[in-house]
């Protein structure tokens, strides 16, 4: 009995003290992440160049700790001793001069290093995530499966059908009635008739369905010269539509983005990392990190040869226009946005989930009036509409229903003039 | 001979009808006279305007403010012009509530996809690492060095940008850059101002943050 309660003891203690080890190794890593995340994460990444270089190695690299050390807390001064290494970094890096940390203390370096070492390089991490774009591609094989199931279930009812012929032939010839002559379907007066009914109906359908349908460009979806995935940048990412569309809170129209804009972003971020594989309507995978080199070619920046990048060198792309409105209606984008304070979505449907941009909407003028007569003006605090003081009246006293509101067809929004002048 | 007439115009006419579903061509028109403007429009090809000898070029002329519009900027993009621009002052009179609302949504638009939306320089796009950003965005409450920065400062980076960031000239005018500057600095004092002076109430505070600002500039 005491020698289990000795063993039992010396398990405990010998636990205690592993857990002891491996909290404080947990300890210094987090301390070591904090630290690297305050003072040099702004600039440094372990295994991409940002500002400055990338980190990792960068002990073997130095060689020496003492001038690492030297040249963290003040790099201005190593660089003034002549230091070959400091100075040719320098120049490597436009002259960047990289910010002074003299409160650093030793042990805080060394465990940025730490840090800096205990990060797993993602190039070697990345055959891992192979396996889910198996799971990804498996939506389309039902529609697959229905389509043989369909292919399968017409043929067993043809066999049927021609069963039924056979079975009542035979019965026919048996009670002795003589066989008709077989009509060819095509002589058949009931297939005709049929067949020119179903004609009529589907061409009927399908001619009126295209007259409509001319000059509207509902579906449409053109290629582009980039592959830009709305639902990378605004789903994924949760951008918001009017931080590359500003002109639509402005002016008639909805900008389309400058390069300066995309380059806001890509100047740091030039490889597609996400989650998520990326596939165009055909099914095709897109390369994201081939995209974004394509971007960099218009805009003139090359990262190998300098990490800075010069606008001037930028030309634009020329995006293919999706929503067209034709020249004798007037619309106005900041008129919906900023004093309709209607969403994007609601007329150009769910972008943040497309990849290519397509028109969602009819953009027809029913569509338009259909919205007008049923939407309601956000009439409360808002300062565009004040001027209606009599509904404003109509609405205190009860007159108008305020939970039917006014409508956009209230004050004139499906007036001929309103739209065609 | 003719069944098999009949048979081929069926088939034509079918592929005519499913071919009209591709999406990468914008349909027919039925008389576009009125749909294309003469006129050129937003966006249209104008390079070849200098061949029929007019003269045009789609910038501001050089030297003139629209009207509404806040003055230039003078201060250039280099070492010297951003040490300058500490002492740079914000021209705006200070937002009143409103102003600080649309100050707001401006920063949310704009700038809290990379700083985040409580401006701890942990927005989306960094996400603590996992994001798409690699570099940190400055921590704009929370990190005394940038809790120092004056607002011709944070004007000066949003003009010109910094290190990875870019400039938001274009996104954002002069007035609205003024406004989002303001709005940072709100956001600092506030911070400041609750953690060191609990026990004091809103307006000393206020005016305390008031005094670093113009301290700062």
């Amino acid at each position: 009995m005491i020698q289990l309660r000795r063993a039992v003891k010396a398990l405990v203690s010998l636990v205690f003290i592993i857990s002891c080890l491996f909290s404080n190794k947990i300890f210094a890593q987090a301390n070591g992440q904090a630290l690297f995340s305050a003072n040099c994460a702004a600039c440094h990444a372990p295994y991409k160049e940002l500002t400055g270089p990338a980190l990792a190695g960068v002990e073997e690299r130095w060689g020496d700790k003492k001038r690492l050390y030297a040249w963290i807390r003040n790099n201005q001064a190593l660089l003034k001793t002549g230091d070959k290494y400091a100075n040719e970094l320098y120049l490597k890096y436009n002259k960047t001069p990289m910010n002074l940390f003299p409160n650093l203390t030793d042990p805080e370096i060394d465990a940025i290093l730490a840090y800096i070492k205990s990060v797993p390089d993602p190039k070697a991490a990345a055959p891992t995530t192979d396996g889910q774009g198996a799971t990804a591609t498996s939506g389309e094989d039902n529609s697959l499966l229905y389509g043989i199931l369909t292919l399968v279930l017409a043929v067993v009812v043809l066999i049927l059908l021609q069963v039924n012929s056979n079975l009542k032939k035979l019965s026919d010839e048996k009670e002795g009635q003589p066989a008709l002559e077989p009509v060819p379907f095509w002589r058949n007066k009931v297939y005709i008739a049929v067949i020119a009914i179903l004609l009529f109906c589907v061409g009927g359908y399908l001619t009126v369905k295209g007259a409509i349908g001319l000059g509207r460009t509902k579906n449409y979806q053109p290629s582009q010269p980039i592959y830009y995935s709305h639902k990378v940048h605004a789903g994924t990412n949760q951008i918001s539509c009017l931080y590359c569309h500003g002109g639509a809170q402005d002016s008639k129209h909805a900008n389309i983005p400058s390069v300066n804009i995309c380059m806001n972003c890509h100047m740091a971020i030039n490889e597609y990392t996400g989650k998520d594989k990326i596939y165009k309507e055909d099914g095709t995978e897109v390369d994201g990190t081939a995209e974004i080199k394509k971007l960099y070619e218009y805009a003139g920046f090359d990262p190998s040869v300098s990490k800075v990048w010069d606008p001037n060198k930028a030309k634009p792309v020329e995006w293919n226009k999706v929503h067209s409105l034709p020249d004798h209606v007037y619309f106005n984008h900041s008129q919906h946005v900023k004093a309709g304070k209607v969403q994007c979505q609601t007329c150009h449907g769910e972008v943040q989930e497309m990849g290519v941009a397509y028109q969602a909407a009819e953009l027809s003028m029913g569509w338009c009036i259909n919205c007008h007569r049923t939407t309601q003006v956000q009439f409360k605090d808002n300062g565009f509409y004040s001027i209606y003081q009599k509904f404003h009246d109509d609405l205190k006293n009860g007159k108008i229903d305020s939970t039917k509101g006014i409508t956009v067809e209230k004050i004139g929004g499906t007036e001929c003039q309103k739209c065609h002048y | 001979m003719k069944k098999l007439a009949i048979i081929s115009v069926f088939t034509l006419t079918g592929v005519l009808v499913m071919s009209c579903g591709d999406n990468s061509k914008p349909g027919l028109d039925y008389m576009p006279d009125m749909k294309q403007s003469r006129a050129y429009e937003t966006y249209d090809d104008h390079s070849n305007l200098s061949s029929k000898g007019v003269t045009f070029n789609n910038r501001p002329v050089s030297g003139t403010v629209s009207r509404g519009e806040e003055l230039p900027y003078h201060l250039n993009n280099d070492s010297t012009g951003y040490a300058q621009s500490a002492g740079y002052a914000n021209p705006l009179p200070r937002l009143n509530d409103t102003e600080m609302v649309e100050a707001e949504r401006l920063y949310l638009i704009n700038c809290a996809i990379c700083h985040g939306t409580t401006l701890n320089g942990n927005g989306p796009l960094y996400n603590d690492g996992k994001g798409p950003y690699a570099a940190k965005p400055a921590m704009l409450v929370g990190d005394a060095k940038y809790e120092a920065l004056s607002e011709g400062t944070l004007y000066h980076v949003m003009t010109y940008g910094k290190n990875l960031m870019g400039s938001y000239a274009s996104q954002l005018n002069r007035k609205q850059r003024w406004m989002v500057a303001q709005y940072i600095k709100s956001k600092q004092g506030s911070a400041e101002s609750s953690d060191a002076a609990a026990g004091t109430d809103s307006t000393a505070s206020a005016a305390v943050a008031g005094s670093t600002m113009t301290t700062a500039q």
